[in-house]
């Protein structure tokens, strides 16, 4: 196995599966261009092409010499070298800072911005392991406020509304709120 | 060149909101540049949806003071806690953190401060003076051909910057190359891997996946090192090095000037390795190389300067050629697409005050630094100490509104935290965001000018090396290629 790790194949099945994927879904749209001798496909398979060949490069590398840094690399930044996972717990949150940010940028349409936002941040310090209740609450609605103020009162920015209730009643309430509230002033 | 630079100067201060922009920009590029882990390019990624609401010119300029302000805020964190703010300052923190340790801490943030604003201030008279006559230069002799060269050129050069191997470096260009393809191809409009979202048929947009990549990715990063990442800021006092000090070091500023700028010039490299060099150069022609390392002011000065001296000729072939050379100069492309603009060398004839506010704010900005530099690095202590609980949520938040409101879909928002995601894990592998980013922007431009350089020439290749700058620069990137393949076969991994 030379000097390869468990990442180092991972890496190379990922690079080739998406050449192997993006080559395959090439041929949906493979059509000639009349004034174009190359067509749509030419570019990207040419880059489907030296993205599997490097891939290969990568892995013959981590193979030969493993994954260590080059010597004399310039920007490769050593503060990003992996942080070591000794147990599954360390993963759970890792995973779980990775997907609540998806699962509530999925949850914008059905749910909208102004119910959805005060929820996930709570949440989010949750998972980067912050306890308080206090702290929690007390930063959940300064950034809420804040969020609120600058891009509902000042910037008048159209954001998420939802469109299942009662998320999308709340919206429209604090909306209604607003205009009121210009209304007056 | 003097009265539209002091035309440019009387716009930039002529009007309060104006003005406002130039001192945010200034403030927030110290500031997002000196705390670790939130780099100038996360405010300006932040920043990007919110310029569509300003004029292209205050857009552009906003970038630009950042840019020069940002590459001198990294330093502080590199000296008082060897924490680079940015890879720029990497440099900056071999000799800077040692002299920490030895008590002078104050004495190379001053020296920082002093020779950011001379490097940054000297790039910016040669950026004002130069960028005109290559613009028109460019006119009557770029063509297609010429920029699909170019831009291979920089891609060549890209991918051997950043990324913990040459391999890694060239898979992330490829990546940002292949997430450009998604879209319609830009000559027969057809559309290319949209699996079905109508919503991307007008491909990925630069906002959210330069969100994604950047700021999302940094926040993740900086989240899993949350737990042992404490630190506590050092007490230091305000020490500027003595004339005699500097005076002794000027031939390392000169030196560093023109290898910063040399470097700034080219596309795809920019700060970093300049200040890599300029460090490196410095090394080179000292009589006590032993001493590097341990907490030399000349090491401060010659990464310092020359970082700062890229600045200004990082934004030569951006506004002359259309091309940028680094993450932020491609940001900038896209406050320019945002406008319906196309940064060039027509830029000059169509929008010649853009241009010259946008010299006259680098000129200045390098300047503050001089002045506000001190005063806000005392800030900025006192600023780190804001728990990252709070900062993060608040970065994710705006990075999701300005994900969202620059096209009004919440596919962007999914868009934006997929990149996150996929920019953590590479990051984490030792790839480089910078890479796929300039892949991303640097990919349209190519393909576009490829394809019509390709039907120019009748298809014939051999045509696009009977064009001398054309040939100069595909064989230059085939050198660059070349060089990298050398050093990966038979370079020894680094010793850590």
């Amino acid at each position: 196995m030379g000097k390869l790790s468990r990442s180092d194949i991972l890496e190379a099945f990922f690079w080739l599966l998406i050449a192997v994927i993006f080559f395959a879904v090439s041929f949906s749209f493979n059509q000639p261009i009349e004034i174009y001798k190359f067509g749509a496909t030419g570019w990207p398979r040419v880059i489907l092409f030296l993205m599997a060949l490097v891939a290969l490069g990568n892995f013959y590398h981590a193979y030969s010499k493993g994954s260590k840094a080059q010597e004399g690399r310039v920007g490769a930044k050593e503060n990003d070298e992996p942080i070591e996972y000794t147990s599954t717990g360390q993963y759970f949150k890792t995973g779980m800072v990775l997907l609540l940010p998806l699962l509530y940028a999925l949850s914008l349409k059905p749910v909208g911005f102004y119910s959805g936002t005060p929820i996930f941040i709570a949440l989010i310090m949750i998972a980067w392991g912050e306890r308080r209740v206090r702290f929690i609450l007390t930063n959940t609605i300064l950034i809420y406020a804040i969020l609120i103020g600058l891009f509902m009162l000042v910037l008048n920015a159209p954001l998420p509304q939802g469109n299942i209730s009662p998320f999308y009643d709340l919206s429209a309430f604090m909306l209604k709120t607003k205009t009121q509230l210009d209304q007056m002033f | 060149m003097i009265e539209n630079f002091l035309a440019g100067t009387a716009t930039l201060f002529g009007d309060p909101f104006t003005i406002g922009i130039f001192v945010f920009g200034v403030l927030g590029g110290m500031l997002f540049g000196a705390i670790p882990g939130v780099s100038m390019l996360t405010l300006a990624a932040i920043l990007l949806p919110f310029t569509a609401d300003l004029s292209p010119a205050q857009g552009v300029m906003l970038f630009a003071v950042i840019y020069c302000t940002g590459t001198y805020g990294g330093a502080i964190t590199a000296i008082l806690f060897n924490i680079p703010g940015a890879p720029e300052n990497a440099p900056t923190a071999f000799d800077g953190y040692p002299m920490t340790q030895k008590g002078m801490a104050g004495k190379a943030v001053g020296a920082a401060v002093l020779c950011s604003a001379i490097g940054g201030v000297a790039s910016a008279l040669v950026m004002m003076s130069a960028t005109e006559p290559l613009a028109k230069w460019a006119i009557m002799n770029i063509g297609p051909p010429e920029i699909f060269a170019l831009v291979f050129f920089g891609l060549a050069v890209a991918s051997s910057v950043g990324g913990r191997t040459i391999w890694k470096g060239w898979l992330s260009v490829l990546l940002g190359l292949l997430i450009a393809t998604i879209g319609q191809d830009p000559v027969g409009g057809i559309n290319r891997f949209n699996f079905g979202y109508s919503d991307l048929a007008a491909g990925i947009a630069f906002v959210p996946a330069i969100l994604g990549f950047f700021a999302v990715s940094e926040i993740f990063i900086q989240a899993e090192k949350n737990e042992s990442g404490k630190y506590s800021a050092p007490k230091f006092n305000v020490d500027f090095p003595s004339f005699f000090e500097l005076w002794a070091h000027k031939i390392a500023v000169v030196r560093s000037i023109f290898v910063g700028f040399f470097c700034g010039i080219l596309p795809g490299i920019g700060a970093t390795l300049a200040a890599f060099m300029g460090y490196g150069e410095a090394v080179r022609w000292s009589k006590n190389k032993a001493e590097f390392g341990t907490g030399k002011l000349e090491g401060v000065i010659s990464s310092e300067t020359a970082n700062n001296a890229a600045t200004g000729a990082a934004m030569i072939p951006l506004l002359a050629l259309g091309l940028p050379g680094g993450a932020l100069t491609a940001m900038m492309v896209a406050v320019f697409q945002m406008h319906d603009l196309e940064p060039g060398p027509l830029v000059f004839y169509n929008s010649p005050e853009l241009i010259w506010i946008v010299f006259a704010a680098m000129f200045y900005a390098n300047l503050s630094i001089l002045f506000v530099g001190l005063i806000e690095t005392k800030t900025i202590l006192y600023l780190l100490k804001i728990p990252f609980q709070f900062l993060a949520p608040m970065i994710l938040m705006l990075a999701s509104i300005g994900a969202y409101i620059s096209r009004g879909l919440v596919l962007d928002v999914i868009v934006m935290f997929i990149a996150g995601i996929i920019g953590f894990l590479l990051r984490r592998s030792g790839y480089s965001i910078p890479g796929i980013v300039l892949g991303l922007i640097l990919g349209k431009i190519g393909e576009q000018n490829f394809a019509q350089g390709m039907q120019m020439v009748h298809y014939d290749l051999g045509t696009y090396f009977s064009r001398p700058i054309c040939t100069i620069l595909i064989v230059a990137g085939v050198l660059t290629l070349l060089k990298s393949l050398y050093s990966a076969f038979f370079q020894k991994p680094k010793v850590t």
